[in-house]
This record gives structure tokens, sequence and C-alpha cells, in this order.
């Protein structure tokens, strides 16, 4: 079957919360935006019952309500949204491409959103039960089919024992793994303190899981205390597994510098280094991962991707024309003798009789302009083009050699005079 | 290559993902699977198994909190 090509400006892969932040900032500076999400809009942020910590929902908010509130926002500013994974990516070209089952999209710009996914025990025979045969990540999905049982929630961070607690409103009693020595959790003291004042819960200290058992769906898990060495077998009706996350990074491996944990490497800028790429959100390798730091690297990466798309159609359009044989002069806003040759640059143009376009770069401003053209220009540098090539560069600024060089490339040379 | 629509509308976790299961088993490869969803939690396990089985799935949006898994049969 032959694939459909669509294009568009900006491809965003994941529809988290920072990718949605990105696409809301691209929609609304009207640039032709696709979301591609590979299951529920809203990512990891969904798996949340309440968010308590994100600004502006004084009295929390659950989290697949605040993304079902980003996506309508997206919507509103005319982004696309595609409900599928990609397959395969190549970023390096001009023109970028994203594979899906079905599609192929070309794009100017890249966002990668793909955010994490929670991260498994790895114990044996854990495979067997997961999803819907007794091993969870996902509280709110699953807590009302556990009304009245015993379940298990392995691990001690912050959502383990939130979504712990959550879980007691409906099941009869929750057990907790937990790693460390008695009391000792990974979550903040607040949810602590209550985790160990709240009747339902009960907890298993210095433990580790061994292996899941069960007849079709898990019965048991069995936990290994770390300093005896002895082997419990707990029963249970469900477990709940929040032991961190992972990146969902496998179709940029190779193509993106990423960290050992396979985190991918960004600079504030939100660029991954290769020009028109972006990262942002959980997918980055960073400090916090929070709704509210993945809503600002969207932001950030969302402002990059729509400067990058402007600027390059300024560059092509503007700075490399083809009508006439360019003078390109860079300068600096902050360099008193770069500055004041402004003026005979504009002379030495006018003298050329429409025969010559200037372009005039603030490399202080204009930076990345400036890397287009290669990279360390010193103010005071001229570049000569034709047909929107570089022929030549020169860090003469004086007046005649200006003219002579731009007289070996207009059809009629005029006389240089000092 | 025969298409088959599974209405789950109005079910919960995890009654989709085990109809989803049962229903691909009786078709061939190259046959196609739609299943209808409107529980938010059925959009992250039905994907994710069918995903892990191999087969290709795309995702219709058919209307606000209404969706529509398409997942064809690879293996």
């Amino acid at each position: 079957m032959e694939k459909k090509v669509e294009n568009y400006d900006v491809v965003i892969i994941g529809g988290g919360p920072s990718g949605l932040t990105a696409a809301i900032y691209c929609g609304r500076a009207r640039l032709n935006t696709l979301l591609i999400e590979k299951s529920l809009v809203g990512g990891l942020a969904t798996y949340t019952n309440e968010i308590e910590n994100f600004p502006g929902f004084p009295e929390g908010v659950s989290g697949l309500g605040l993304m079902k509130l980003f996506e309508k926002q997206a919507k509103k500013f005319g982004v696309k949204f595609k409900l599928t994974d990609v397959r395969s990516v190549e970023l390096e070209d001009e023109v970028k491409v994203v594979e899906t089952f079905r599609t192929t999209y070309h794009a100017k710009t890249v966002i990668i959103a793909a955010g994490g996914r929670p991260r498994i025990t790895r114990a044996k025979d854990e495979e067997k039960y997961l999803f819907d045969k007794g091993i969870s990540f996902c509280a709110t999905c699953d807590a009302a089919a556990n009304t009245g049982k015993t379940v298990m929630v392995i691990g001690s961070g912050d959502a383990a024992i939130e979504e712990g607690m959550f879980l007691t409103k409906f099941a009869k009693e929750v057990i907790v793994s937990v790693i460390h020595d008695t009391g000792k959790m990974d979550c903040n003291e607040i949810a602590r303190d209550a985790a160990l004042a709240n009747p339902k819960m009960t907890f298993k200290w210095n433990t580790m899981t061994e292996s899941f058992a069960g007849d079709g769906h898990l019965d048991t898990v069995n936990l290994k205390n770390l300093k005896t060495g002895d082997i419990e077998g707990v029963k249970v009706d469900s477990c709940f597994e929040f032991i961190g996350y992972e990146p969902n990074t496998e179709v940029f491996e190779g193509k993106v510098n990423m960290s050992k944990r396979k985190y991918i490497y960004t600079d504030e800028h939100m660029s991954v280094g290769i020009p028109g790429v972006f990262a942002c959100g959980d997918v980055r390798e960073k400090e916090l991962k929070q709704v509210a730091t993945a809503v600002g690297d969207g932001a950030i990466a969302g402002v990059a991707a729509e400067k990058f798309i402007a600027e390059t159609e300024m560059f092509e359009n503007q700075i490399m024309q083809k009508d006439k044989i360019g003078l390109i002069y860079i300068y600096s806003a902050i360099d008193a003798p770069s500055r004041e040759l402004l003026p005979m640059m504009q002379e030495i143009e006018s003298v050329f009789n429409g025969q010559v376009k200037l372009n005039v770069i603030d490399q202080y401003k204009g930076k990345s302009l400036c890397d287009r053209l290669g990279c360390d220009i010193e103010p005071m540098t001229t570049f000569y083009t034709k047909d929107g090539k570089v022929m030549d560069v020169c860090g003469q600024c004086d007046k005649k050699s200006i003219m002579t060089r731009l007289n070996k490339l207009v059809a009629q040379p005029v006389e240089v005079v000092v | 290559m025969k298409e088959v629509t599974l209405d789950c509308l109005g079910e919960a976790c995890p009654v989709p993902l085990v109809k989803a299961q049962k229903a691909l088993e009786d078709l061939a490869i190259g046959d196609v699977l739609i299943v209808s969803i409107d529980h938010s939690c059925a959009m992250k396990n039905v994907p994710e198994w069918a995903r892990e089985a191999g087969h290709n799935v795309e995702i219709e949006e058919v209307d606000d909190g209404e969706w529509e898994v398409v997942i064809e049969k690879a293996k």
C-alpha cells in the first residue's frame, strides 16, 4: 500500500502536557501543526487521580480533566490530532520525516514530547499478569474494579503513596511493598505521615518483588526480604506498580543525543542539537518531571519552533535572495567600529544602481542567523552571493575591496572611487 | 479482508480489553477489528496491548470522549 504524504510546519510527537503546550503555542502562531499521540491525549498526567500542585486549581483537578482542557485549547488554535504511534523518524535533513503506519509526514520542525511510561519491576512472570490480568499502573483507571478487595502497591515515592491512599477509598486493604527500612519512604513527609496513619494501609518493609503468581489472573506476589532473604507469598487481588518511569525514546535511538538512561539531551532552548528539532517534557534529561515543568518546556519548544521557521524563511527569501548580487554585512550592535560602517554599506549598494542587494545582520541579536552562514563569524565580515549561493567571504571592510569583489559578480561593473 | 466492529461503549476496564483479545483471536491476518470505546482507561490498555502483540493500530476520535480503536491483525 502506497503511503500518504502530508506536509506540516510542525509535527509534535506526544500528547502529554508538554506536547499539548507546544501545540498551543504553535497553533496560536498560526503554524500548520500536527500532534501525534499513540494512545490517550494527556499522557502520563492522565494516570494521576488528583493534581494538587498545578497552579490555577486551588481545589485540585483530575489529571484527565486538566488534560481535556489542554486539548480543547490546542484544538481551538487549529492544531490537528492524529492518534497513532510513530514508527520511525528522519531528522537530519531540512525536511523532517515522521512515519506512522499509514502516513508519511513531512515537517519543517519536529518537537519530541514523547514522555515516559511506567517502569516495571522485571520480576519473574510479571509479563503474564500485565494490564487486565492483575498488574496495573493506573489507580485512577482500575481503583473502582478493586472495591472491597486486597491490593498491593509497589514503591514508596509520591506517586506510590498518593495513589495508594486513593486506592484505600475502594479497596479493603492496601499492602505497600517498600524497599527501605521501617518508616522510611521516598515520598514527601505529608504523604508519609498520612499513609502511616491510614488504618487500611499496611507496609512490608525491606522488601522487593521476587515473582508474580496466579492461575490466569494474579493472586500472589512473592516478596523477598532484603535483610533476611526470606520469601513471603502475599495473597492479593491485584497489584499496582509505581516505581518510576522510563522514557519513550526507542524510535529516536542513534538519531539524537541521549543519556545512559535514554533521556534526550537538550539545551536551554529545548534544541537537541539538530536544526529544527526540539524536545520537551519528561523525555528530556532534566531535574523535575512535573506537569508544571512540562508546560514550561513545551512553551519554550513551541516558540523555538516558531522562531526557527520564521528565521528559515527570512534567511532563504531575504538574506539569500536570488534576484540580485547579494552583499551581506555582519556587524554587532555593541561594537562601534562595525556599526559605523553601516552608512558606507548603504552607499555602496546605491552606487551599483539596483544590481546589488544589501542585507545586514546584527550578530549580537541574530546569532542563529550568523550560524547559518558558518560558525564563529566576527563582526565586520562581508559575504557575497549570487543566485542564493555564497561566492566569496571577506574580512576586509574598506570600500575599495568590497566594490572590487562586487564588480567581479555584477553584469555591469562600476568605477571604483575611494 | 474482513472488518469487524466490537461495541464496548459504556464498558469499563478491563472489559473492552478482554473482549478485544477474544474477538481478534477469531480473525485472520489482514482482517481489521474496530473497537468502539468511551472509557478513557481503555484507551491506555487496548492500543498498548495490540501494539505489543505486533498488530497495526490507529485510533479515531469519533466524538468527544468516544473513540474507535482500529486494529489490523498482523500476525
